[in-house]
């Protein structure tokens, strides 16, 4: 998707990635129904046209299918397909930014990467 | 279905253009936002719709009848405003009772639940309400009353912010409850954009832009960095916006074409992309030049 690096990320975005985290945290099982449009709508306090819109990205990546009728539901795949996109998409670009903000400041590779190993998962915000 | 169409809309006040052929259609049960400058035709129009005013020439149709003087689209619609003229004899309890009367779809209980939460007493009058609490009865007559389509021409003048983002949940709420047609008007598009589905955007008394809100989002991008390379990245595109920073820096706003790998090259020259917020933008594109009023100053 376009302008998530930048900042103000558009809401339906927000919403799928919220959904993602959800069935990563294991709050929603495999063909397990999730939230409705109209749920969404009301924890969020969005349009429920917004909210729909953020289900159907994650229904277009196979990440949930639709029931007629009944809703949506989490495939059986959707935590590795949420895990892949993440690592190739979302962390991709993440070390893009990294090695381009390196550059601009002179910080060669090979200090990058000892600033990496240096960077204790304790110390990272989740 | 659509709720209202028209077609070649012209509105004139002696020589003035008010609407100059506007032409938009909007769909059944979507809450739309009707956004632009003061004195752009936006009370105009939504008195068209409301058959307050009788249109000078084009077409209009609400639930496909001419809305002029026509009963049913008076039984069909409230239009929630500033100048409510709400009669002075009856006190706020009389009122409510009295607008039940209107409405088929009234609904009494979510009427005195919301007056008790806004902490409104039944034996005062209209007229001695301050502004703020005069718009929060407004909007309790305009949800109360259910109406298949719901005016509100600026319905949060004068209310504190606690009680407008009471106000924008309400409508929310009852609208998923109660799926209906919604338009407002408003200067707060920020505090607004989450709520709407639709924005649409009038100038000079056209219709300048009507997208869903995601889009309206996204229309735009903010280009900011060394002037000479935003002005190469900038040339023969759409610019929305400009303004100087400093002595070699700009930020031009332009419309939202560019590849991902265009963006990928433009990060990399050095330029920093930033979406355009939907309230920026509005007042970006419904203002009269590029530099907006930092040109007045710019004559020296």
């Amino acid at each position: 998707m376009n302008l998530n690096l930048d900042g103000t990320k558009p809401i339906y975005l927000q919403i799928s990635e919220w959904l993602e985290r959800e069935i990563l945290n294991g709050n929603f099982e495999s063909d397990q129904k999730i939230y409705s449009q109209y749920q969404l709508a009301e924890i969020f306090n969005i349009n429920p046209a917004t909210a729909a819109k953020g289900l159907n990205i994650l229904a277009d990546e196979n990440i949930l299918y639709k029931k007629r009728g009944l809703g949506m539901f989490v495939t059986s795949t959707a935590k590795e397909r949420i895990l892949s996109k993440r690592k190739n998409e979302t962390l991709k670009r993440l070390v893009e930014e990294i090695v381009l903000e390196a550059d601009r400041l002179n910080v060669s590779k090979a200090e990058l990467i000892e600033m990496i190993k240096a960077t204790s998962i304790g110390e990272v915000e989740k | 279905m659509s709720v209202i169409e028209c077609h070649g809309l012209t509105k004139k006040y002696e020589r003035n253009r008010a609407l100059n052929n506007l032409s938009f259609k909007i769909e059944e049960n979507k809450i739309t936002g009707l956004i632009g400058r003061n004195g752009s035709g936006k009370t105009t129009l939504l008195k068209i719709i409301a058959g307050h005013l009788k249109e000078t020439t084009g077409e209009i149709k609400v639930f496909s009848e001419k809305p002029f003087n026509n009963l049913t689209i008076s039984a069909n619609l409230i239009f929630i405003h500033d100048q409510m003229n709400l009669p002075t004899a009856l006190n706020l309890q009389e009122i409510l009772a009295a607008a039940a009367k209107f409405y088929e779809n009234w609904d009494a209980k979510l009427a005195y639940r919301l007056f008790d939460y806004f902490s409104f007493n039944q034996s005062q009058y209209y007229q001695d309400l301050s502004k703020g609490m005069k718009s929060t009865f407004n909007i309790i007559l305009g949800l109360s009353a259910r109406c298949p389509l719901t005016l509100f021409d600026e319905p949060t003048t004068g209310m504190d912010a606690a009680v407008r983002h009471d106000f924008y949940r309400a409508v929310l709420k009852d609208y998923i409850a109660y799926p209906r047609s919604f338009i407002i008007s408003s200067h707060h598009l920020n505090e607004i954009e989450d709520l709407l589905e639709e924005v649409l955007l009038i100038k000079e008394g056209k219709a300048h832009l009507h997208l869903p809100v995601e889009d309206f989002k996204e229309w735009a991008i903010g280009i900011q960095g060394k002037s000479s390379i935003v002005q190469e990245w900038t040339k023969d595109r759409e610019i929305i916006h400009t303004k100087n920073i400093g002595t070699d820096q700009s930020y031009v706003v332009v419309r939202n074409q560019f590849s991902d790998q265009e963006r990928q090259r433009a990060r990399t020259a050095g330029l920093n992309l930033t979406s355009v917020t939907a309230s920026d933008l509005s007042v970006y594109l419904t203002g009269k030049t590029e530099g907006g009023i930092d040109d007045v100053f710019n004559h020296g």
